[in-house]
C-alpha cells in the first residue's frame, strides 16, 4: 500500500516538474518568436534616431538614446537660441563646446582650429529652399585651453596628456534664427587625437582629424528626434513651401474619414438589401459580390484610369472638375468599389433575428426606418469593426493612391509620399528621414491596433473560421 | 411572389450606390479590359481591332517570359515557405498559457503597418551595409560558439533520455503504469539547456572557443541582376533582388497566417490527442496523424489566400522601384502597370491589357486546381 501511495507521489512530482518546465518554454518560445516577428520594425524605430543607420556594424543604441548627451544637448540648445529643447541658433548666442584630445608624449599640444561650415543640411527635396546659413552670422572666437591632466590612452596605453580645449561661437548682431550650427573642429596635427566632447560629433572626418558637428546646439528633443524633425521641415512643396510630411499626413486622414464614410454607407445599405429583401437577381448580385473580390486589380485599373481621366463621362465638369485625375473624390470613387465589406455586413444582418424586424414592420414602418431605427443599430459591434478596419485599409492603401494621385506633390497621401521619399534620400543613402518617416507614419495604425486590438484579432481569426 | 415584386423598388433604391459602382467600375471596365486586350490601343488614337495578336505577342516578348517566370517562382516559393512556416511556428507556440492574447497581439503588429513600411524597412536592411549582411557576418563569425552550444545541449538531452529512461523502466515494473520519456521532455531540456549555457561559457572564458575570423559579408542584394548561386537547388535561382523580396514576403506574412492556424489548433479536441497518445504516438506523430489532418480547411483557405497574394504581387515591386534592376523584380502585376505608364514611350493599352487578362485568368486556373488536388488529398 504505502509503496503504491510513494509511486503516485513520485509521479506526481515528476508532472509536476515538467509542468513547469513546459511553462517555461512557453513563454520562452513566445518572447523569442514576438522579437523575432517585431524585430525589424523595433530595429527600425531605434536607429531611426540615428544619424547614420548605415553605419557599419549596425547596433541597437546609438549616443541619441544616451540621456548624458540629451543633458549635454539641452545646455547647448539653450546656449544657442535659449531653447533647451528645440535649440537652433539665435542673435545673442554663445556657444561653449569643450573637446578634449589625447596629445602624446613628445608631441607638442597645439589648439585645434574651429569653422563654421556653409553646410546645406541634407540633400534631395530640401535643396530647393532658400536658408538662412549659420555661417553668415556667426563668428568663432580662438581656441582656448580650459584643463590638462596625465593620463594613458588607447589600447598600447600611450603615456601623456589629455587636453581640453573651448571653442565659443557667439551670434553678434541682430539677425534670423537659423535652425541649426554646423560646426568642425580640425585637430592641429594627426599625432593629436580626438578624445571626446562636450557632445558627441556627428562624424570623424578625414581620418579622425576633423570632428564634424551637424548641429551643435540642437536641443535636448532636436538631438534625440532629428531625422523626424527633418521629415516635417526638410521636405517642402514647391509650390506653396508647407511641410510636404504634413499635407501628406492631412491628405491620408481625410482620404480615411471619407473611404470609411463611403464603406459604411455602401456596405450597410447593400448588405441590408442582399440579406433582407427579396428581389429579382438576387442571387445574380450576390455572384457578382463574390466574383468582385476575386478579379485582380490590374484587370480593372485600365478601364477605370481612363474612367477617372475623363471625369467619368464628363459628369464630374458638373462641379468644376475636368478630371478626376489627381484628385481626392478621384481616389474616393474607384476604392468605393469594395465587395468586401459589403459581404460581411449581408452576414451580420443574417444573423439578426428577423422577428425584431416584423414587429416594426406591423406599425407600418418604412423600409427605411425599419433599416436606420431597428436594423443599424443592432449593427453597432460590426460597425465598428468595418470602420476601425476601413479606417486602416485606407491608411495603407497603395495601389490606387499610386495609380490617381501622381502630381504634385501636395496631394499624395503617405504611404506614395514615403515612395517620393525612397527616390529622393533612398540614393544618397540618407535612410535616416526615411527611416523616421516610416516610422511615423506607421505610429497611427499602430496605435488603432494596441486600442482596438479585439477587432483587428477576430478579423483574422474570422478568416480562419471561414469554409 | 408578391413579395418579390414589392420588395423590389426599396431594394433597388437601397442597392443603387452599390450597384452604380460596381456598374462602372466593374462590370463595364472588365468587359472594356477584355475589348481592349483585343485591340492596339494608345490613349491617343483610336482603338484598332487586332483579334489575338496581343496574346501572341506575349509570349514573344522577353520581358512579359521574365515577369511570368518571376510570378510563377514568386508564388510557388513564397507560398510554400510561408505555410509551412506559419503551420510550423503556430505549432511551436500553441500553448495553453497565460497570456496568450498580448502574445498573439505582438505577433500580428507588424500586419497592421502598411506595405511601403515594411518594405521601406526591409530595403534598408538589405542595403550593402545593412543588417541582413551584418545578421550572416555575425552568425558565421560566430558559428564555432553557436555549434558548440547546440551539440553540448543535444548530448546532454540525449544522455538524459537514455538514462531517465533506464531508471524509469526499472522503477516501474510490475507497478503497471504506462510512462515514458519523450525526446523533448521539457525538464531534461531545460537541464540541458543550462548545462550548454554552463559549458559554452566556460569554454570561451578559458579561451578554447572564440570567434572565427571572416570578412565581413557585403552581399550586393538590390543593384544586381545576379541570381542565387548555383549551388542553390534549381528551383531556388531566382535573382538576388528577388530572393529579398521573397525573403521579405515570407518573414512578414508568417504572423498572420500562423495566427489562424493557431485558432485552428486550439479547435481540435484534446481528446483526440489523448486516445493518439494512448495508442503510444508520439508528438511528431501525432503532429502528422491529429494536427496536420484536423487543419486542412484551414491549410485549403492559408494556401489560396497566399496563391492569390503573390501571384498578383505588386507593392514590393513598385516600392524597390528604381534602386533594383526592373527585370530582376518585375512581375505580371508590374509589367501590367508598366506597360500602361511606361513613362517616356507611348502606353500600350491593348498588350497592358491581354496582360491583365492572362493574369486573372492564371490566378483562376492555379487557384482551382490547388483546390482540386488539396481537396482529393483531403478526401483520401
Amino acid at each position: 500500500m504505502s509503496a503504491s501511495a510513494a509511486m503516485r507521489q513520485e509521479r506526481e512530482r515528476w508532472e509536476a516538474q515538467r509542468r513547469w518546465a513546459r511553462a517555461g518554454f512557453a513563454y520562452l518560445l513566445l518572447i523569442l518568436f514576438s522579437l523575432l516577428f517585431l524585430g525589424p520594425l523595433l530595429f527600425a524605430a531605434l536607429s531611426s534616431v540615428k544619424t547614420d543607420p548605415l553605419g557599419y556594424p549596425p547596433t541597437l543604441l546609438s549616443p541619441q538614446l544616451a540621456p548624458a548627451n540629451w543633458a549635454a544637448a539641452a545646455k547647448l540648445g539653450r546656449e544657442g537660441a535659449k531653447a533647451p529643447l528645440w535649440g537652433g541658433f539665435a542673435p545673442g548666442a554663445n556657444v561653449n563646446v569643450e573637446l578634449t584630445y589625447f596629445v602624446p608624449q613628445g608631441t607638442e599640444a597645439a589648439a585645434p582650429t574651429a569653422t563654421v561650415p556653409r553646410r546645406r543640411p541634407g540633400g534631395g527635396l530640401g535643396a530647393v529652399q532658400q536658408i538662412d546659413y549659420a555661417a553668415d552670422y556667426a563668428v568663432v572666437a580662438p581656441v582656448v585651453e580650459v584643463g590638462r591632466r596625465a593620463g594613458v590612452h588607447g589600447a598600447d596605453a600611450q603615456a601623456g596628456e589629455f587636453v581640453t580645449y573651448r571653442v565659443t561661437v557667439t551670434y553678434p548682431g541682430a539677425g534670423p534664427k537659423v535652425d541649426r550650427l554646423p560646426l568642425d573642429v580640425e585637430s592641429a596635427s594627426r599625432a593629436i587625437e580626438f578624445v571626446s566632447s562636450t557632445l558627441p560629433p556627428t562624424r570623424l572626418e578625414r581620418l579622425g582629424l576633423v570632428a564634424s558637428f551637424q548641429a551643435v546646439t540642437p536641443g535636448a528633443l532636436g538631438y534625440l528626434l532629428g531625422n523626424y524633425r527633418r521629415v516635417f521641415t526638410e521636405a517642402r512643396s514647391v509650390t506653396t513651401g508647407d511641410s510636404l510630411f504634413m499635407r501628406w499626413t492631412w491628405n491620408t486622414f481625410v482620404y480615411a474619414f471619407f473611404r470609411v464614410v463611403v464603406t459604411l454607407f455602401i456596405a450597410t445599405t447593400a448588405g441590408y438589401a442582399l440579406a433582407r429583401l427579396r428581389f429579382p437577381g438576387r442571387n445574380l448580385m450576390f455572384l457578382l459580390v463574390l466574383f468582385a473580390q476575386m478579379v485582380p486589380m490590374q484587370v480593372l485599373f485600365i478601364s477605370n484610369y481612363l474612367v477617372l481621366r475623363d471625369g467619368i463621362w464628363g459628369l464630374s465638369s458638373l462641379w468644376g472638375q475636368a478630371t478626376l485625375l489627381n484628385s481626392l473624390p478621384g481616389l474616393l470613387f474607384v476604392t468605393a468599389l469594395n465587395a468586401g465589406p459589403v459581404f460581411i455586413m449581408k452576414q451580420f444582418f443574417e444573423s439578426i433575428p428577423r422577428e425584431v424586424e416584423e414587429s416594426a414592420m406591423m406599425d407600418g414602418a418604412s423600409y427605411w426606418s425599419r433599416f436606420s431605427r431597428v436594423v443599424l443599430p443592432m449593427a453597432r459591434p460590426a460597425l465598428g469593426a468595418l470602420i476601425i478596419l476601413s479606417f486602416q485599409g485606407a491608411w495603407n492603401d497603395f495601389f490606387w493612391p499610386l495609380v490617381v494621385l501622381t502630381t504634385p506633390e501636395d496631394i499624395k497621401t503617405l504611404p506614395i509620399g514615403l515612395l517620393t521619399f525612397r527616390n529622393v534620400y533612398g540614393n544618397s543613402g540618407d535612410w535616416g528621414l526615411i527611416l523616421a518617416g516610416a516610422i511615423l507614419s506607421a505610429l497611427p495604425v499602430i496605435v488603432l491596433f494596441i486600442v482596438f486590438q479585439r477587432y483587428f484579432m477576430e478579423g483574422v481569426t474570422y478568416g480562419g473560421g471561414k469554409e | 411572389m408578391r413579395a418579390r415584386g414589392r420588395e423590389f423598388l426599396p431594394a433597388l433604391m437601397f442597392l443603387l450606390p452599390f450597384l452604380l459602382v460596381l456598374a462602372v467600375f466593374f462590370v463595364y471596365a472588365g468587359v472594356r479590359a477584355v475589348y481592349f486586350s483585343f485591340t492596339d490601343y494608345d490613349l491617343f488614337n483610336a482603338p484598332q481591332w487586332v483579334g489575338l495578336a496581343n496574346y501572341r505577342a506575349l509570349f514573344s516578348d522577353d520581358r512579359f517570359l521574365t515577369a511570368l517566370r518571376n510570378s510563377l517562382l514568386f508564388a510557388a516559393i513564397v507560398t510554400t515557405f510561408q505555410t509551412i512556416g506559419a503551420l510550423l511556428s503556430a505549432s511551436a507556440v500553441n500553448r495553453r498559457v497565460r497570456g496568450m492574447t498580448f502574445f498573439r497581439s505582438a505577433f500580428y503588429m507588424p500586419a497592421v503597418t502598411s506595405s511601403v513600411v515594411i518594405t521601406l524597412i526591409f530595403l534598408w536592411l538589405f542595403q550593402r551595409l545593412g543588417g541582413i549582411n551584418y545578421l550572416i557576418t555575425a552568425v558565421s563569425r560566430n558559428a564555432p560558439i553557436i555549434l558548440t552550444f547546440v551539440i553540448v545541449m543535444v548530448l546532454a538531452q540525449g544522455l538524459q533520455v537514455v538514462v531517465e529512461r533506464w531508471r524509469l523502466r526499472r522503477r516501474l515494473r510490475g507497478a503497471g503504469q504506462q510512462r515514458t520519456v519523450s525526446l523533448l521532455d521539457p525538464a531534461l531540456l531545460a537541464v540541458a539547456l543550462v548545462a550548454a549555457i554552463i559549458v559554452t561559457t566556460a569554454l570561451a572564458l578559458l579561451g578554447y572557443l572564440a570567434p572565427r575570423e571572416v570578412q565581413n559579408v557585403a552581399i550586393n542584394w538590390l543593384q544586381t541582376r545576379q541570381e542565387v548561386p548555383a549551388s542553390f537547388p534549381f528551383w531556388l535561382r531566382v535573382p538576388l533582388p528577388l530572393a529579398a523580396i521573397m525573403f521579405q514576403n515570407i518573414f512578414t506574412t508568417i504572423p498572420t497566417y500562423m495566427l489562424m492556424f493557431l485558432a485552428a489548433m486550439q479547435d481540435v479536441p484534446r481528446s483526440q490527442y489523448e486516445a493518439a497518445a494512448l495508442d503510444g504516438a508520439n508528438s511528431v506523430q501525432q503532429f502528422f496523424y491529429v494536427t496536420v489532418p484536423a487543419l486542412q480547411p484551414v491549410t485549403f483557405l492559408v494556401v489560396t489566400l497566399g496563391l492569390i497574394g503573390t501571384l498578383q504581387m505588386f507593392d514590393q515591386v513598385a516600392i524597390f522601384g528604381s534602386s533594383v534592376p526592373l527585370q530582376s523584380v518585375i512581375t505580371l502585376a508590374y509589367f501590367v502597370y508598366n506597360r500602361m505608364f511606361p513613362g517616356a514611350q507611348l502606353p500600350e493599352v491593348g498588350f497592358a491589357s491581354a496582360a491583365a487578362m492572362f493574369l486573372a485568368l492564371l490566378t483562376l486556373i492555379i487557384v482551382t486546381l490547388q483546390r482540386t488536388v488539396l481537396r482529393a488529398e483531403g478526401e483520401r
